[in-house]
Order: C-alpha cells, then structure tokens, then sequence
C-alpha cells in the first residue's frame, strides 16, 4: 500500500474543492456536497407537495402525482441525467452540466420523497384529522397545524435514508465529464497509473465520513424534544 | 431536429435487444449473489455474535453508505491488485467487466438486503425460537423451519424494492463498458447519431421491466400472505422503498 502517493497536498486540495483556487472551476467535495445538498433541498419542497397531492381524496390531484412517483421511479437515475443533458440541445438549447445533472437528481428524489411524505401522512390517526375537522379547522388549517407537523416526525427516518442515497447518487455525474468527487479521484488514479486500490478506498472512505456525518446529523434531529428547543426555541 | 424511429427495426434495435439481455443476465446474477450475501450477514447481525459484529458492521455500514459505482470502479480497477497473478490472466482472457460489476452491485444490494433479513427477523416474536427450542428442535432447525418463513413473508415487499433498485442499478455497469441498455444507448447515440430514439426506446424498456418486477412481487406477497389476508380480511400493501 502506497497511500502516500495519494494523499498529497496537491490531490487533497483536488479531492476537497477541485480546480477552485488555481482556475477557479469549482469540483470534488466540494461541487458534489453543493450538487447533492441543492438537490435534496428543492427535492424535499417538490416532494412535499407530491406527498400531499398523492394523499388527496380528490383524484385529479392523487392520480398525475401518482403516475409522477410511478413514472420517475422506474427508469435509473443514470437514464435522467442522460435525458436531461442530451435533449435539450436537440432543440438548440445548451444546458450546463451541472444544471443538468441537478434537474435529473432533483426530479429522481422528488418521486422517492413524494412517496415518503405520503407514507407520513398516511401514518398519522385518522382520529386526528377527524377531531381537528370537529373542532371546526379548515382543510388547509387540519393539514398544516395537525397532520404535517406530526408526518414530518414520523419521516425522518425514511428522509435520512433518502439524503444518503441522494449524495451517493451525485457520483453518477462523472459519467457527463462533471468534475465531482468521483471524477477528481478517478483523474488522480489515471494519473499515478499503479495505485488504484489506494485511490478507489480513499475515494469510498470521503463518502462513507460525509454520509454516516449525514445520517448521524439527521439522528439528532429524530429527538422530539432537541428538535423544539433548536428549533422552536420550547 | 427530425426523429427517426424506424432506425430502432434495424441494427440499432438488435443492439438493444442485446443490451436488454445482458441487463437481464447481470440483474439475475446480482439479485442472486446479493440475496446470499444478505441472508448470512442479516442472520449473522440478528445473531448478534461479539466475534461476527465487528466484521458485519463494517461491512454493512461502509456498502450501504458509499456510492455503488465508485464500488464498481474499485473492484473493476484493483482486480489485478487483490487477485492472485495467474487466475487475474485467465480472468483477462475472457473479460472481467462483468464478475467485477456483479461483485460490486452483489455486495452493494447485499447490505441493504441484509439490513432488511435483520429486521424481518427481529419482527418475529422472541417465543417462537424460544417454544422452538422447548420442543426440542436445534438452533440452526428452528432457524429455518420456524423463524426463516415467518420472517421471510414479512420482508418480501421490501425484497421487491430492493430488486428493482438492482434493476435500476444494473445500468451504472456502464462506467466500466459493460454492454448493457445504457451502454447500447450511448452506443447508438455515437455511430448512428440517433440517441433521442434509442434513449426513448431504453428508457421505455427500464420502464416495463421495473413495473413488471414489481407487479410480480406484489403477486408473490399476495400469494404468500393470503392465510393472513382471508384471516383477518386485510389487503397487504407494498411499501415504498
């Protein structure tokens, strides 16, 4: 093992912010944290609002958000980014690849959170709903004061899981030429030429300390009581 | 830009239909090994040995939380390295590409599918391997006559899931040129310079395959559960994944 062929000032500084300082071209860590965190929190916005649709009695709103989880989930992410990157030029339109692969990423966990979220609602007692409705709280009302807020605990396990996956997912930008994490470490390797295992293994153990600091930061938040005091100041 | 689709009745479509089959051998064989894989490490973590522990730990944490296709290029890249000299020069000989992406994407899913044996036999009560045992039946018998197939129906749909997600998966093989559906495309996409029809046509494809893997694991988990279903008149649901 000759890991310290890799683990240079000058690959480190590749690996954790990509071209940044010397051409100002943002990448690694960097650009795959601000691609997967962009991502999942539009995803989670987008996402809410399909649960909530998906939960609806009425079938103009619970049928398209039930055929968008249905269509999304059936076709590999890598076929989205492909979609989202070759497409649009065929009607003249350059986009970028970034912008691309966050469009794909995007609508791909929007359809998994779409269907969280509607497991959440799902989740929380009728008796709740009905009590809420009784007491003379209007349907808007009912949702976001007694039904969301208790769905979104309910959640949070399921979320956790899904950010992970979703910063995982951002190393499919490689296969465009996007300068994330996996496409810095994979350049290094090409160029030392004999030390892959030694690349590759670094490469997992940056993922695997982001990922499990990920999981790790949502557990806090799984703590009802932490939860209000950070948040609610309760 | 005009689309042409009648290019997908000639050669292009043959190189799809070989890309499908080899999407198929791939996911048959990852769905296989990773459903091994899955089993011993969820009975072993459900065991709960101090000696395994570690080892599964490790295991299941570092493939569940790192991106699966830098595991296949890790595995693809440092064959040479791991293996002995001799079986690495046979392997080259016929090609590697595809023992390495089954290796990765098995031990990948295996993770997953080990975390969810765990928790199907955690769902089953405590008294069924203890009464199994009073009546005088081994460890490893009550495992597998009295625990195994409770658990098991408990954790088909989100098996189901997880097989789709191989499916799915199966297309990032592309990475290390596995001719795959997603390697057919961008195949076709550079010679013919007809990638809009050939996306749609795979896209369309990884469609019907999914929908169909999990339709057929919704009529395995009806079929299975259908003395609990006509017991208690509920309809079992698939979770989400």
């Amino acid at each position: 093992m000759q890991f310290e062929r890799v683990w240079t000032a000058a690959n480190w500084e590749r690996l954790l912010v990509g071209d940044l300082f010397n051409k100002g071209v943002m990448g690694g860590l960097l650009l795959t944290l601000v691609l997967g965190l962009s991502s999942i929190v539009i995803a989670t916005l987008l996402g809410a609002g399909i649960g909530v649709m998906r939960s609806s009695t009425r079938r103009a709103l619970s049928v398209p958000a039930a055929i968008y989880v249905q269509a999304f989930r059936s076709v590999p992410l890598l076929i989205l980014i492909f979609w989202a990157y070759f497409f649009p030029p065929t009607f003249g339109v350059q986009v970028s690849k970034f912008t691309s692969v966050l469009i794909a990423l995007t609508l791909f966990t929007t359809a998994y959170i779409g269907e969280i979220v509607h497991g959440g609602i799902r989740s929380v007692a009728s008796g709740h709903i009905e009590a809420a409705r009784a007491l003379g709280m209007s349907r808007l009302e009912t949702q976001l004061r007694i039904v969301l807020p208790q769905a979104f605990f309910n959640m949070l396990p399921a979320l956790a899981g899904r950010y992970v996956v979703s910063i995982k997912n951002t190393s499919l930008a490689f296969l465009i030429g996007l300068a994330d994490l996996t496409e810095i470490g994979k350049q290094i390797g090409a160029r030392l030429m004999t030390a892959p295992i030694e690349v590759y293994v670094t490469l997992l153990m940056i993922y695997f300390v982001v990922n499990r600091g990920l999981s790790l930061l949502m557990r806090l938040l799984e703590d009802r009581s932490r939860f209000n005091r950070i948040f609610l100041r309760i | 830009m005009k689309l042409d689709w009648s290019i997908l009745w000639g050669d292009a479509g043959l190189l799809i239909l070989h890309g499908l089959v080899v999407t198929l051998q791939l996911s048959a064989w990852v769905l296989a090994l990773a459903f091994v894989l899955g089993l011993a490490f969820g009975t072993l973590r459900w065991i709960g040995l101090s000696v395994t522990e570690p080892i599964c730990w490790f295991y299941v944490e570092f493939a569940r939380n790192t991106p699966p296709v830098v595991q296949i290029l890790f595995w693809y890249f440092s064959a040479s390295y791991i293996l002995p000299g001799w079986l690495f020069l046979q392997l080259r000989d016929f090609g590697y590409e595809f023992g390495a992406a089954v290796v990765a994407l098995a031990i990948y899913h295996g993770a997953f599918i080990a975390e969810v044996v765990r928790a199907g036999l955690n769902a089953v009560p405590k008294g069924q391997l203890d009464g199994a045992r009073a009546l005088g039946l081994g460890f490893l018998q009550s495992l597998r006559r009295i625990i195994m197939p409770q658990a098991l129906r408990i954790t088909i749909p989100p098996l189901v899931n997880e097989s789709v997600s191989i499916i799915k998966n199966t297309s990032l093989a592309m990475a290390i040129g596995i001719t795959e559906l997603t390697y057919q495309y961008k195949h076709i996409d550079i010679f013919a310079f007809r990638g809009v029809e050939a996306l749609a046509a795979v896209t369309v494809i990884y469609m019907i395959l999914c929908t169909l893997a999990a339709g057929l694991g919704h009529l395995l988990s009806v079929r299975l559960s259908h003395h609990i279903t006509a017991r208690r008149g509920l309809r079992p649901v698939l979770t989400s994944e």
